[in-house]
């Protein structure tokens, strides 16, 4: 497994007009760590999150993906830098297959005059989606059913499957157990930790205080568009974080 | 690495399908469950009846089986075209004035080249009918091309733009044919194709079934059909992956306004000279026989095969009920109730299933 820093923003500040969403905001994430990134609503969560996706360039600050700092102003940049988003709306196309939308806009097309023609390889789409979801334990009832006829916790699974799958430094989630029940939370969690065993460093945008403070290793906490908080998560309970998410006791944590 | 998974029961097993909590349905019995088979099934059990009720069962007949077969070749191509559209989630209004316009343009082009000498014969014929072949699907595609930049460039709203698109096509129509039917196109034209057959095929049908097979292949086994369906489905899904779900759009309406213009090819074969006031429906019909057939107006879901048995449909009631005497005023009504009746099956099902 790599070493060192998988994806990082140090001291980044994005205004938006009279807004500064983001004023001092710094994180970190290694390979093979996963980390938290808490704050209430405004703290520009969304906004650092889009910074890391590319999405936003930073006014002030520096993106670093892999240790090397780079500029982005797609997702596409970030994605060819090998950093790829689990949505929170999951970015899955309902009706089309567990296979196809693995390889939704990086389709295997078939060898030869077929290939020529847009004829998909399905075959070794299919072998590829099962090998990637095996990877990360995942179950599913077929391959070849649409996903609306999938459950959540399913669904879920599927959209990080696909961006672990698509992704060679960092998987970034934002509110991965937002829509799910406690059983299928967590599942999704232990599917994170295993993320970040195969290598990738894992970013979680979450307001699960409780479940994700559990299992993360890192945890950042936004206050105001500052990172407040930068600390292991076996440091921190559930109160403290929430004292600093809501701006009572920034001084004597950080 | 990948200690944890290698260790977790999941890992252990072969595949990542694990069909223990469920009974998965076999393929057959996939196939006859779907809209496009229960769809052929009411069109062979009307077949049947019409001919039960037709004198010496007629009905049956290869000169009429050739009448229903060319009745629906037009309706066929608009149909498959729109099903395509319709996947995307797009839709279009304007594919009959698309077919107005493009047979008369096609038509003005043929009689630019050959006009009719004092004995009845056509010079140049083939180079004309060549040539108006060209310029009506050159048309249709340039037809295509305007609802495809207003819709997937502009934003306009499908519904809108070919609905304003519909408007100044038939005026345009209008105004070069002087709002008379264009005659005196090359009686080569439904000689050699639009009244020639192959057997009992009919020779436009025929390249209605290889497009509408072409098209079955497209959207189950290329790319193109598979990001169609994407976009209809998802279109933030579709872009986030980084397809060009514009341009994608634009391709789609190209086609599906070639494929009118085709159609306007073989209107003018059949029947040897426009018909500009004989198409006012065919959008909405196109429409109908795609959605009986199993197309979903949201997006995300094309049936090809829907769309064949959905055409038939229309074209077996209309002429079955001539044939039997009765006014064909109510095909109209059936094919109404057949696409109204398909539809809420599928919403009863759909709200059944989301109440469990």
């Amino acid at each position: 497994m790599r070493k060192g820093s998988a994806i990082a923003a140090e001291h980044v500040g994005k205004r938006f007009g009279h807004v500064e969403a983001l004023r001092d905001a710094s994180i970190n994430v290694d390979y093979g760590e996963v980390v938290a990134l808490f704050g209430d609503n405004g703290a520009g969560k969304s906004t650092f999150l889009r910074v890391l996706q590319g999405i936003h360039r930073p006014d002030s600050g520096q993106v670093t993906i892999d240790g090397k700092p780079v500029e982005m102003s797609s997702v596409r940049d970030a994605q060819e830098h090998g950093v790829d988003t689990v949505h929170q709306d999951l970015s899955l196309a309902p009706d089309l297959s567990v296979v196809d939308n693995m390889f939704l806009g990086h389709e295997l097309m078939r060898s030869g005059p077929l290939g020529a023609l847009g004829f998909l390889d399905r075959k070794q789409m299919a072998e590829r989606t099962d090998a990637a979801l095996r990877e990360l334990s995942i179950a599913l009832p077929s391959l070849n059913v649409p996903v609306s006829q999938l459950s959540g916790g399913q669904r879920q699974a599927i959209a990080v499957a696909r961006a672990v799958m698509w992704s060679s430094t960092a998987v970034l989630l934002d509110e991965p157990t937002a829509a799910l029940g406690a059983r299928q939370s967590e599942l999704v969690c232990s599917m994170m930790r295993r993320v970040a065993d195969a290598g990738r460093g894992v970013l979680v945008v979450s307001h699960d205080l409780p479940r994700i403070l559990a299992m993360a290793d890192r945890v950042v906490v936004l206050w105001r568009g500052r990172t407040a908080i930068d600390a292991p998560a076996r440091d921190l309970t559930v109160p403290d974080v929430v004292a600093t998410m809501v701006g009572y006791a920034q001084e004597t944590l950080a | 690495m990948n200690t944890v998974a290698n260790t977790s029961p999941a890992a252990s097993r072969e595949s990542a399908v694990d069909t223990r909590a469920t009974r998965p349905t076999p393929w057959w019995r996939q196939a006859l469950l779907t809209r496009a088979t229960a769809i052929l099934a009411l069109d062979i059990a009307l077949f049947v009846l019409f001919t039960a009720l037709s004198d010496n069962g007629v009905f049956a007949s290869s000169d009429n089986v050739q009448a229903l077969l060319l009745a629906g070749t037009e309706a066929l191509l608009l149909a498959v075209g729109l099903a395509m559209m319709l996947g995307a989630g797009i839709f279009d209004l304007s594919l009959g004035a698309n077919l107005v316009l493009s047979s008369v343009v096609g038509a003005r082009v043929m009689l630019h080249i050959s006009t009719p000498a004092a004995d009845g014969t056509y010079p140049h014929a083939a180079a004309a009918v060549l040539a108006g072949l060209l310029a009506c699907v050159v048309t249709g595609a340039v037809f295509g091309t305007i609802n495809g930049l207003l819709v997937a460039y502009l934003r306009i709203n499908a519904l809108i733009a070919t609905l304003g698109t519909l408007g100044i096509g038939t005026g345009i129509g209008y105004v070069i044919s002087n709002g008379t039917d264009l005659s005196g196109v090359p009686t080569q034209l439904q000689e050699n194709f639009g009244l020639r057959t192959i057997g009992v095929l009919p020779v436009p049908a025929l390249v209605a079934l290889v497009v509408a097979t072409a098209l079955y292949v497209c959207i189950r086994y290329t790319r193109f059909g598979m990001r169609t369906l994407a976009i209809g489905s998802s279109f933030s899904a579709a872009d986030r992956v980084g397809i060009k779900a514009p341009r994608h759009l634009l391709k789609l309406a190209i086609l599906g306004g070639a494929l009118a213009g085709v159609a306007g090819f073989i209107d003018l074969s059949h029947f040897g000279s426009t018909a500009i006031q004989g198409h006012s429906n065919d959008a909405l019909n196109a429409v109908t026989a795609a959605v009986i057939g199993g197309t979903m107006l949201e997006g995300g879901k094309v049936s090809i095969i829907g769309a064949l048995w959905g055409t038939a449909l229309a074209v077996i009631l209309q002429s079955g009920l001539v044939i039997v005497g009765v006014s064909s005023y109510y095909q109209l009504i059936a094919v109404g109730g057949v696409l109204i009746l398909a539809v809420a099956l599928d919403r009863l099902t759909y709200i059944r299933r989301r109440a469990t």
